[in-house]
């Protein structure tokens, strides 16, 4: 060991060590410039308080994260191109037999220490700001399904699926869980997001500053139809969404809120069914035995068939949102984008009430349970 | 081979004496109890489950080429992307880090015969490819369709597969523990005399360290798996929290082993890396000291931040910051290795073999990797990054560009060992630059398409992130053809190469002071070691190494004349 360090004389770095340097640091310094100069809301866009801080973080990471990658780069092309071995060497010609030098190795690990440190502490600044809220919080619900979201307001009696609102400047604590599997929520115009986890509350904290109509995702594995659950998060006008709220209310006190998705009752659906109905669908064969739509026969035990034309999972819920809303689209009953289902009429156009959809919903999962 | 049967004569000295080679077929290439002949197996098999699991992956990218992905059903598409990560992670890369190259090269590198436990390793061996065929299996009777992280509850629901699954990576992982402890003893009680730890090549402090994950944090993904496999079989409630149950306990004991078992992949491929550095630069390795050590330190805090993967899985948010914090610290030992390997090069007779290649491709990317892997460890960040396509870039990143990268390097460099043929330039430099180039092209917008929204683990998408997903199947696909080029140039090395000489690189460690492929023995004579391996312009450290023609005495400052790759 002794014998390889040589006594401390001027290395010679190789032609063109400093200026190839220069040139990184200086190829670094404009990068950096350019990334903390910009605002990371111009390409991802920003609609929440804590997505300034994080951005703030992220580009943080990217002015040290570029400089080390183009110095780690530009030093390989470099030495690759300096040190390579030339057709006129010997055979037998080695390099510099260097082992180590203490010198430089406490440098490049004191550096990213330092810099893992700074980091450390910015992320933990950002962290506590994301578990505390001050003023008039709203707090509100939501519980994943596969494959829709639902939401519950402190002010609403019953829950909205799909679409939430809440308002511009007012702090948001929304609790989420899950129903059935583990989902997630995300919008990434907030940029936090937590897992929906069964048996467990997480709290997501917020404050919108942009209004606008943004997308939920889900991004943990839920099942056959998770690509598809989604769901839209409406930043309101503070006077917008009161006037939101006061209508949901309005709709659930006349019994236009949610539909019951038990204690239906199957005979009165049975008579509907063959009124309303029975036009279009069969209720004794399975999906393929269509009039003008599929059969219904075996909506929620057909192994060929196993999710209903929307891409839901044939239980209460599903089959009352097709009640609901009617459906015209891909036929999603085999787990995939199969051609147009058809058109199914809506609740307004079947003229159905919200009992009759319970009862109906009954009938139909009767039929199911019967032939299995 | 006329001195296999010579080999009973020295039977008298216990210590030192050599079992006649078998002769049957089964004895010889099958059943056999001979780490080189193991570790070949290993790279074969381990080869053909790289390809399926690779078409599953151009599947998965076929079926990306449209937002609403009609190709296959949101079912086949679970199941196929399940099976393309658990069939790269552990019927891949795993075996063929530790088992293929951990096996053929480390006996030898230690101037030994064999491991330690040559029988245990057979039976380690046979439980992979078992192991392989239930995994893939899994297909004819639903394959699993969670991931190939299987969340309960959601892989409570999964298809029968999921529970064949569960049997399957339990097996894989009994393998990778009996082949961590056969490691082990092999490297701290066989050691060639005078072969200190610090004498020892550093490939061989890369597998020590993956040894002692392997050994240990394979048995919670066992225990975890168990209790899987009870759930969904005989009700038993582990993870239902209907029951009592919970989920995350899963999560915990999953990431137990699985954060480890990213360091298990990439681990022996710092090793593989460093060797080639060494002997193409025709230095030693700077620091040898520093990045021997770093391996040991980072398999330590492998243990100690899995729940980084959790931040947003349920957990007490104070609980964050440790993981946070210590996943932070990873990236100094990280560091020492990536600007030490820079060192190497410096002042280095650097020469582009498609090993080396492969290497300083592995430290652009890898470094990339690093720095993504950086952004994810912020908690705050990681809020946002999580689920998304970043994650699966940055996946792709290290895995990939680390460990694939680092096993293509050690092919070409171990090839005319292990094979005792050379395998074409050209060939390996284009298989190179197309794996580069198409690995870039396939990888790099999927950071930037999860930054803009685009969720992990889905067969449709927002129409707005079409273009950089067709950029992405395209390169994928561009992928799969450079994968033929290294098939090609294994079979025309198979059928034409020329003879490889004992050592075309002017390589010092000890692999390369035997023939090429090795005689059964490895070793007529256990050779002492002086000092570390590599001081080029010495003389080589070795004492009592028997040289005949097949492996004469070569100039140990430069390569042999008869390797000449240039024009081979």
């Amino acid at each position: 060991m002794a014998q390889h360090t040589a006594p401390q004389q001027k290395v010679d770095l190789g032609p063109g060590f400093w200026p190839v340097t220069i040139g990184l640091s200086i190829f670094n310094l404009i990068a950096s410039y350019f990334i903390a100069t910009t605002d990371l809301a111009t390409y991802l866009p920003a609609a929440a308080a804590p997505a300034g801080e994080i951005d703030g973080l992220i580009k943080f990471m990217a002015v040290f994260g570029n400089a080390i990658f183009v110095y780690v780069t530009g030093f390989i092309i470099y030495f690759a191109i300096v040190w390579r071995r030339r057709a006129s060497d010997a055979p037998d010609s080695i390099g510099i037999q260097v082992h180590d030098s203490p010198k430089l190795e406490i440098w490049w690990t004191a550096v990213p220490l330092v810099l893992m440190i700074a980091l450390g502490v910015l992320s933990v600044k950002v962290w506590a700001n994301l578990q505390s809220q001050s003023g008039d919080v709203l707090t509100m619900e939501s519980i994943g399904h596969q494959f829709k979201y639902e939401f519950r307001y402190p002010k609403l009696k019953n829950s909205i699926y799909d679409e939430m609102h809440v308002p511009v400047g007012t702090p948001v604590a929304l609790h989420v869980t899950s129903a059935d599997v583990i989902h997630s929520f995300w919008v990434p115009q907030i940029r936090v997001k937590y897992d929906m986890v069964p048996g467990l509350v997480q709290t997501i904290r917020f404050t919108p500053n942009k209004t606008g109509t943004y997308p939920v995702i889900c991004t943990e594995f839920c099942g056959t139809n998770h690509s598809n659950m989604a769901a839209k998060m409406v930043i309101d006008t503070p006077r917008d969404f009161n006037t939101w709220l006061t209508k949901q209310a309005q709709i659930q006190a006349s019994g236009g809120g949610p539909v019951a998705l038990t204690g239906g009752n199957a005979a009165t659906g049975a008579t509907l069914f063959s009124a309303k109905c029975a036009s279009c669908h069969n209720a004794n064969g399975g999906y393929e035995a269509k009039i003008v739509g599929p059969g219904l026969g075996k909506l929620a035990s057909d192994p060929t068939h196993p999710m209903l034309v929307t891409g839901e999972k044939p239980d209460a819920a599903g089959i009352s949102h097709i009640l609901i809303n009617g459906y015209q689209g891909p036929d999603k009953s085999q787990g995939k984008e199969g051609p147009s289902a058809g058109a199914m009429p809506n609740k307004a156009a079947n003229a159905l009430s919200n009992t009759d959809i319970s009862n109906l919903t009954a009938y139909l999962l009767s039929l199911s349970a019967k032939k299995s | 081979m006329a001195i296999a049967t010579a080999g009973h004569i020295g039977v008298a000295s216990h210590h030192d004496h050599i079992h006649p080679e078998p002769q049957s077929f089964i004895g010889k290439y099958i059943f056999s109890i001979d780490a080189k002949v193991i570790g070949i197996q290993y790279m074969v098999v381990g080869l053909l489950f790289f390809i399926v699991s690779g078409l599953l992956a151009e599947i998965v990218r076929a079926q990306l080429l449209t937002p609403t992905g009609a190709i296959v059903s949101n079912d086949t598409y679970n199941g196929v992307y399940s099976l393309h990560a658990s069939g790269m992670i552990w019927m891949t890369i795993i075996p063929l880090v530790t088992g293929g190259f951990g096996n053929y090269v480390m006996p030898l590198m230690l101037g030994q015969r064999d491991v330690a436990f040559p029988w245990l390793n057979l039976v380690a061996f046979w439980m992979f490819p078992v192991a392989g065929v239930l995994l893939f299996g899994s297909f004819l009777v639903g394959a699993p369709d969670a991931g190939w992280t299987e969340y309960p509850p959601i892989s409570l629901q999964g298809p029968p597969g999921t529970s064949l699954w569960c049997v399957a990576i339990f097996l894989v992982g009994i393998s990778s523990s009996l082949t961590g402890i056969n490691f082990l003893v092999t490297i701290f009680k066989m050691r060639a005399p005078g072969m200190t730890f610090t004498r020892m090549p550093l490939f061989v402090w890369a597998q020590m360290a993956t040894a002692m994950l392997n050994m240990i944090a394979t048995t919670a993904l066992a225990a975890a798996l168990a209790a899987l496999f009870l759930e969904r079989q005989f009700d038993i409630p582990f993870y239902d929290p209907g029951r009592g149950g919970s989920p995350v306990l899963w999560q915990h004991m999953f990431w137990f082993y699985s954060h480890p078992a990213v360091y298990i992949m990439i681990l022996p491929a710092f090793g593989i890396v460093s060797e080639v550095f060494a002997t193409f630069s025709r230095k030693p390795i700077f620091g040898y000291k520093m990045i021997a050590f770093s391996s040991i330190a980072i398999a330590l805090l492998g243990f100690m931040v899995w729940a980084h993967h959790m931040f947003t899985s349920g957990m007490a948010p104070w609980l964050q910051l440790p993981f946070m914090i210590l996943t932070m610290v990873v990236a100094v030992p990280t560091g020492v290795k990536i600007f030490s390997w820079l060192a190497t090069l410096w002042g280095g007779k650097i020469e582009f073999h498609p090993a080396m290649l492969f290497s300083l491709g592995f430290l652009i990317v890898f470094t990339f990797g690093g720095i993504t892997g950086v952004f994810l460890s912020s908690v705050p960040a990681d809020l946002y990054f999580h689920g998304t396509y970043f994650v699966v870039a940055h996946i792709h990143y290290v895995l990939f560009g680390g460990s694939i990268f680092g096993i293509y390097a050690g092919v070409y460099y171990w090839w005319p060992k292990m094979t005792g043929r050379m395998m074409s330039y050209k060939l390996g430099v284009a298989h190179f630059w197309a794996t580069f180039v198409a690995f870039n092209i396939t990888f790099l917008p999927m950071h930037w398409v999860g930054l803009q929204g685009m969720p992990r683990r889905v067969a449709q998408y927002r129409p707005e992130f079409q273009f950089w997903n067709d950029v992405e199947s395209i390169g994928s696909f561009i992928l799969a053809g450079s994968t033929l080029i290294f098939l090609y140039a294994i079979a025309e090395s198979m059928l034409k190469g020329k003879k490889a000489p004992a050592n075309p690189w002017g390589a010092r460690t000890l692999e390369w002071q035997v023939s090429s492929p090795p005689p059964y023995y490895n070793f007529k004579k256990i050779p002492a070691v002086l000092t570390n391996p590599y001081d080029f312009g010495e003389p080589l450290p070795y004492v009592g190494l028997v040289r005949d023609a097949s492996n004469p005495e070569h100039p140990s400052t430069g390569r042999a004349s008869s390797g000449t790759p240039a024009h081979a």
